[in-house]
């Protein structure tokens, strides 16, 4: 299959390759996988105040799913909570031009997203207390 | 979709009986021909690969059994006996041995005959995400960074009979790992077919239906992150990357 040029650059030059300590402060893991394929993605967030100050991903899988995540991750950055939320697949398939065999990959984004916000949100909860 | 369902338990003719021969419009009683021209039939699309092969839903088959009725039903329909027929005739055939031939691939393989038993019987079980797994996921992710030191120390002698030691440990694991797997899933089939055939009908005993279901869909995820960390652990120590399938 004929990728994208914008899933084949992130898949050459993927960025913000790489992972937090899990019980850094701020840090919230989101941990997925696609169990159609087997992929397996981990996107992580650091959070200052309100906003995304940096995020990180480490995916095992296909191009998509590869680029799906780097490109998350780019979006995040600067993100706050609420907007990071917002972020939708749909958005990712958009910019990455995924054809419909790899919209799971960019739900699994998608996923990875929400996971790791709920994970930082119930990290922060149990820090205030 | 209530009419698929019902019928799936029953025999391939009565579900072409149902419907009128394409040719002379007369009601189709025989079971891949016309009682009364004769011509060939096409099988319904929305046939069920085990009802296309004549077999209940279950999943412990007999693969003997699987073979010689697709052999049979592969010289019923194959296009070579179709040349001389009419060109309408002609698309049946090829239509007919094309879903044949993708039903038996689907259900000569136990792991993909199990994830097309639940995409019958669960639909959308695949969308549901079950709490994934952390702890496997845990480990395939400590697993590709070894992998990846793995091949970069490719240079050092030392260094890399170290990781390739360490991997041998890894990789014997994981395939103990999938074996049990494997051994778990016989029972999950097992227990399948005991409840289906206490009560074939799609609605009877739903319940237990589901559950085995549920276990079964786990249990296959896991099974495919597991086949794809070892097969990226094997394609490393013997060089080059896994081919990933997709």
């Amino acid at each position: 299959m004929a990728y994208s040029e914008k899933v084949v650059d992130h898949y050459n030059n993927p960025r913000n390759v790489g992972s937090f300590k899990k019980d850094e402060k701020g840090v919230g893991t989101g941990m997925v996988g696609a169990p159609e394929c087997g992929d397996v993605m981990k996107l992580q967030i650091k959070v200052e105040g309100e906003r995304i100050v940096d995020a990180k991903f480490k995916t095992f899988g296909c191009g998509s799913a590869i680029a799906s995540s780097s490109l998350a991750t780019e979006w995040l950055k600067g993100k706050t909570i609420d907007e990071a939320q917002t972020i939708k697949n749909t958005d990712i398939v958009q910019e990455l031009n995924l054809p419909p065999v790899k919209i799971h990959c960019s739900v699994l984004a998608e996923d990875a997203i929400k996971a790791a916000l709920a994970d930082y949100k119930k990290k922060a909860e149990t820090e205030t207390k | 979709m209530d009419q698929t369902q019902n019928t799936s338990n029953k025999r391939t003719e009565l579900q072409m009986a149902r419907s009128m021969c394409w040719h002379c419009q007369s009601e189709v009683t025989g079971e891949y021909y016309c009682g009364q021209c004769v011509k060939v039939q096409p099988l319904s699309k929305e046939m069920d690969y085990f009802t296309c092969l004549g077999l209940p839903r279950l999943l412990a088959i007999d693969t003997a059994a699987l073979e010689a009725k697709y052999y049979e039903l592969s010289r019923t329909f194959h296009p070579d006996f179709f040349q001389s027929k009419t060109e309408p005739e002609q698309q049946i055939s090829l239509g007919n041995s094309a879903l044949l031939n993708t039903a038996y691939h689907m259900l000569k393989d136990p792991v993909q005959r199990a994830e097309y038993l639940l995409k019958l019987e669960a639909g959308s079980a695949k969308d549901i995400r079950n709490s994934p797994p952390a702890d496997l996921f845990e480990e395939i992710l400590e697993l590709q960074e070894d992998l990846e030191a793995f091949r970069s120390a490719s240079g050092d002698a030392k260094e890399t009979d170290q990781y390739r030691s360490k991997l041998l440990v890894d990789r014997a694991q994981l395939e103990q790992r999938r074996q049990d797997m494997d051994t778990k899933l016989a029972g999950l089939f097992t227990k399948w077919d005991t409840i289906q055939n206490r009560a074939p009908q799609p609605d009877a005993l739903r319940p237990q239906k589901d559950d085995v279901l549920k276990e079964m869909r786990e249990l296959l995820s896991n099974r495919t992150y597991l086949r794809n960390i070892l097969n990226d652990v094997v394609a490393a120590m013997e060089g080059g990357h896994a081919d990933r399938r997709h």
